[in-house]
């Protein structure tokens, strides 16, 4: 909290430093900083005494987003180290280590690194590191202790623990009182005694912590970001400091990411690219592909369209990026790469379509490149769904249960049950046997309605529709001219009306639409509807054109 | 056996392949790459509509829109209907707030598959033309459909981008200028054709309740404002004052000349010779 303030307020780092915050309408000091721990002030302390004790202490507010944003930015830089790092509070990061100290030359180098990373940032770290996040989490805050060695045990365990204060075992403060008008004090004076009366005492609670300190239940933390399938990293030991560089390291990265995935017979649907500036900033950029992607090529340009569509602003290499990792977030089996010889010209043609979609995506977003879907609902405006194209073959299960679901709710009326369409689209070999029978189904369509093949839904539908003026020879007939858009039609053939209600059983009360198709004298066709039933819901009828044909 | 009969033999050899495996229509050569629309529009066109080449489509008044989106979009259905891919729908967003978004049940209707259409929404022209060049380019869609608004940046040198991405694709680009109502003769662009479309009355179907007939198939009418004919081509070329008048049929994916079945005003070359003068 110290450091942030005096980053923020850019504060003479030999000043005694506090931020205080209002608790329960008392102003407390919440943080100090080492220099006016050293003169006696402690978090809790009310904000007047602190200033009559030390005349030349430093005041600031405390600002929990702030700080949490700050927080949230040295974990993501600490994503370095391990994949796997945590919040831990307002105040403190969990990293899990498991297997990665050799990579800094034991866990000593590792500790090491950290604080010297973080210590060039001017924040101050109390690392501690041991062998279960609890007993880490105790030695940070209130050993002078940094490592446990690994299986530790007895004695050895009770020397380093059993003198700590019972609060390391982050509970809360209440139990801690509690403790402390026991006569318990320390961790020690708990362990030592039989566990029953302590559980009984104290709570559960106290017992399983103490047991995960011991490491004999084992804790988890939970991160931020999960940890990825594969992931590989390149460091550089000068620092890039153009994107264009950054873009050759990338394509190298892919190379090796591309060697892993070949490897194992697998293909990359989530990609992320980290980015670690020397100066402690990280930035995390991902993207996503329609079809497992296994080309090394395919992979850069994905990021290279993300980074030129805008949404993104551009590689920013500060002081210099001098560390990347490309990780492979989802990962899914590819089919093997040779076909048979009459689908080759298929799925070559469906390859060439995925990384269109893909970099169409990249570039404008995954809404603005869609696929359109039909829905069995009633009222026009939800009878289509838009899934992102890119979203490839994974939507065709999930959208198949959809269906039935509304279905089995609304399958009262007939009308809307033509457009129904329940086959998976979008997979290779599905789109290769569909061809055959895909026409028919707009073609059932038409031929459902006999002599007249003309379409019974608009080509387009405003997403609101718009009011016109009708004039009509009775007040519940056809109309005979409107005014649309400030443009007088005459309506020279009209078809209706088709009455389409409102989903009554979901929200009664909502009017219910009687539909028309008119074409006015000049051939423009447009799809007209006046709301609530004359007489009987209403008896001003409104007039609507909600869509036109084509 | 001499070298010509041999080559004839395995010509011949390939095309019995080619039926047997029923991918005749896949591989097509590019002097026969055209798609027939109708009889008389073919002669202009000099044998169809170009696979490969980019075509231009403007509404003939503001309340057209609807009309040339909806012919764009039936060409996009021939084309899919013969080589047996996606089609590409891409429009500009002022486009689609202006004329409403297309709708999925109604293209169904149109005789368009839904599972073979892909939608994209560009945020302005310069990436509609961008990306409608990538979908060009990568040989993967049956048809791309561009529906732009500000055509501002539509010139010589984005049309003749657009129609080179189609030569290397070898699929069209069809350019639905939303906007431009009217103008189509004012245009110069590298196009090889220009349609000009207006809605047509259809022919009504008498209603079963007598009094005003109902809305029959979606017609156009069609002005071919400028054509470019290719080396060897047959065609008759433009002729901006003829109107050409055509039935969409959504079963059959195909146009009609329909029977004037209304006493509108005709062109006059459509008119029966009995009734002409």
């Amino acid at each position: 909290m110290t450091d942030r303030a005096r980053r923020a307020h850019e504060i003479d780092p030999r000043a005694p430093l506090a931020v205080v915050a209002t608790v329960k309408n008392a102003r407390r000091l919440a943080g100090v900083d080492a220099n006016a721990a050293r003169l006696g002030l402690a978090p809790g302390l009310m904000l007047a005494d602190a200033e009559a004790r030390q005349p030349s202490l430093v005041v600031c507010d405390v600002e929990p987003e702030a700080e949490a944003r700050l927080l949230e930015r040295v974990a993501d830089a600490c994503a370095r180290f391990t994949p796997l790092t945590a919040l831990d509070g307002r105040d403190g990061l969990m990293l899990d280590v498991s297997g990665v100290a050799h990579l800094f030359g034991g866990e000593e180098g590792l500790v090491a690194e950290v604080e010297a990373r973080l210590s060039r940032q001017r924040l101050t770290v109390a690392p501690g590191l041991a062998d279960s996040p609890r007993a880490a989490w105790a030695l940070a805050r209130f050993s002078l202790r940094r490592i446990a060695p690994a299986g530790l045990a007895g004695k050895d365990f009770a020397r380093l623990y059993h003198d700590l204060p019972a609060a390391a075992l982050g509970l809360d403060a209440e139990t801690c009182a509690d403790m402390a008008r026991a006569g318990l004090r320390r961790i020690g004076d708990l362990a030592l005694r039989p566990r029953a009366p302590i559980a009984a005492r104290f709570g559960a609670e106290t017992i399983a912590r103490l047991d995960a300190l011991a490491g004999d239940e084992r804790g988890a933390i939970s991160p931020r970001f999960p940890a990825p399938d594969l992931s590989v990293e390149r460091r550089f030991a000068s620092p890039i400091a153009t994107s264009e560089a950054a873009f050759v390291a990338l394509a190298k990265l892919a190379d090796d990411l591309a060697l892993l995935l070949e490897r194992r017979g697998k293909g990359v649907r989530r990609l992320e690219l980290m980015l670690f500036r020397i100066d402690g900033g990280a930035r995390r950029i991902s993207v996503g592909a329609g079809r497992p992607l296994a080309e090394a090529k395919a992979m850069a340009r994905l990021f290279g369209e993300r980074l030129a569509g805008g949404a993104e602003e551009e590689i920013d290499a500060g002081f210099g990026i001098d560390l990347m990792r490309l990780s492979c977030l989802i990962a899914e089996q590819v089919a093997p790469a040779q076909g048979e010889w009459e689908r080759l010209e298929e799925s070559a043609g469906a390859r060439s379509l995925a990384d269109l979609v893909d970099r169409l995506s990249a570039r404008l977003g995954t809404r603005r490149v869609t696929r359109l879907e039909l829905v069995a609902a009633h009222l026009p405006e939800q009878a289509v769904a838009a899934t992102p194209a890119a979203l490839g073959e994974t939507r065709a299960a999930g959208q198949g249960n959809r269906h039935c679901e509304e279905q089995s709710d609304e399958a009262i009326q007939q009308r809307s049950q033509r457009f129904w369409i329940a086959s998976p689209i979008g997979r290779a070999e599905a789109r290769a046997f569909a061809v055959e029978e895909r026409p028919a189904e707009g073609r059932a369509m038409a031929r459902n309605d006999e002599a007249c093949d003309a379409p019974t839904r608009p080509l387009r539908l405003f997403e609101r529709p718009e009011p016109i003026e009708t004039l009509a020879e009775v007040p519940d007939g056809p109309p005979l001219r409107f005014r649309w858009r400030r443009v007088l039609h005459e309506v020279a053939a009209i078809e209706g009306p088709e009455r389409i209600a409102a989903p009554w059983w979901r929200r009664p009360g909502a009017p219910t639409r009687d539909y028309f198709r008119a074409e006015d004298a000049l051939g423009r066709r447009f799809w007209l509807y006046r709301e609530g039933l004359y007489g009987r819901e209403t008896t001003q009828a409104k007039w609507f054109v909600h869509g036109v044909f084509g | 056996m001499s070298p010509g009969d041999r080559a004839e033999g395995v010509a011949r050899l390939r095309r019995a392949v080619a039926t047997i495996e029923g991918r005749r229509e896949a591989a097509p050569t590019r002097a026969a790459d055209r798609l027939p629309l109708t009889r008389a529009l073919d002669r202009a066109l000099g044998g169809g509509l170009a696979a490969d080449g980019l075509h231009e489509i403007a509404p003939a008044s503001a309340l057209d829109g609807p009309a040339a989106m909806g012919f764009a979009l039936a060409l996009a259905a021939r084309f899919m209907a013969v080589r047996r891919r996606v089609a590409i729908v891409m429009a500009e967003d002022f486009a689609l707030a202006e004329m409403g978004a297309l709708y999925g049940p109604g293209l169904a209707a149109f005789g368009l598959d839904l599972s073979r259409l892909v939608f994209v929404r560009a945020p302005d022209a310069s990436a509609l033309f961008q990306a409608m060049e990538d979908a060009l380019k990568s040989g993967a869609p049956a048809a791309v459909i561009g529906e732009a608004w500000r055509l501002k940046s539509y010139d010589l040198a984005a049309s003749r981008r657009l129609l080179l991405a189609a030569r290397a694709g070898g699929a069209p680009a069809l350019l639905t200028a939303a906007s431009a109502y009217g103008a189509a003769d004012g245009f110069s662009s590298a196009a090889e054709t220009r349609f000009e479309i207006a809605a047509a009355p259809s022919a009504h179907p008498p209603s079963a309740g007598g009094g005003r007939g109902l809305p029959g198939a979606p017609a156009f009418a069609v002005r071919l404002v400028k054509a470019r004919i290719g080396a060897g081509g047959a065609g008759q070329g433009a002729d901006p004052t003829r109107i050409f008048r055509l039935a969409w049929r959504a079963e059959e994916l195909s146009f009609d000349e329909p029977t004037l079945s209304l006493p509108v005003a005709a062109a006059v070359d459509d008119r029966p010779r009995a009734t002409r003068a």
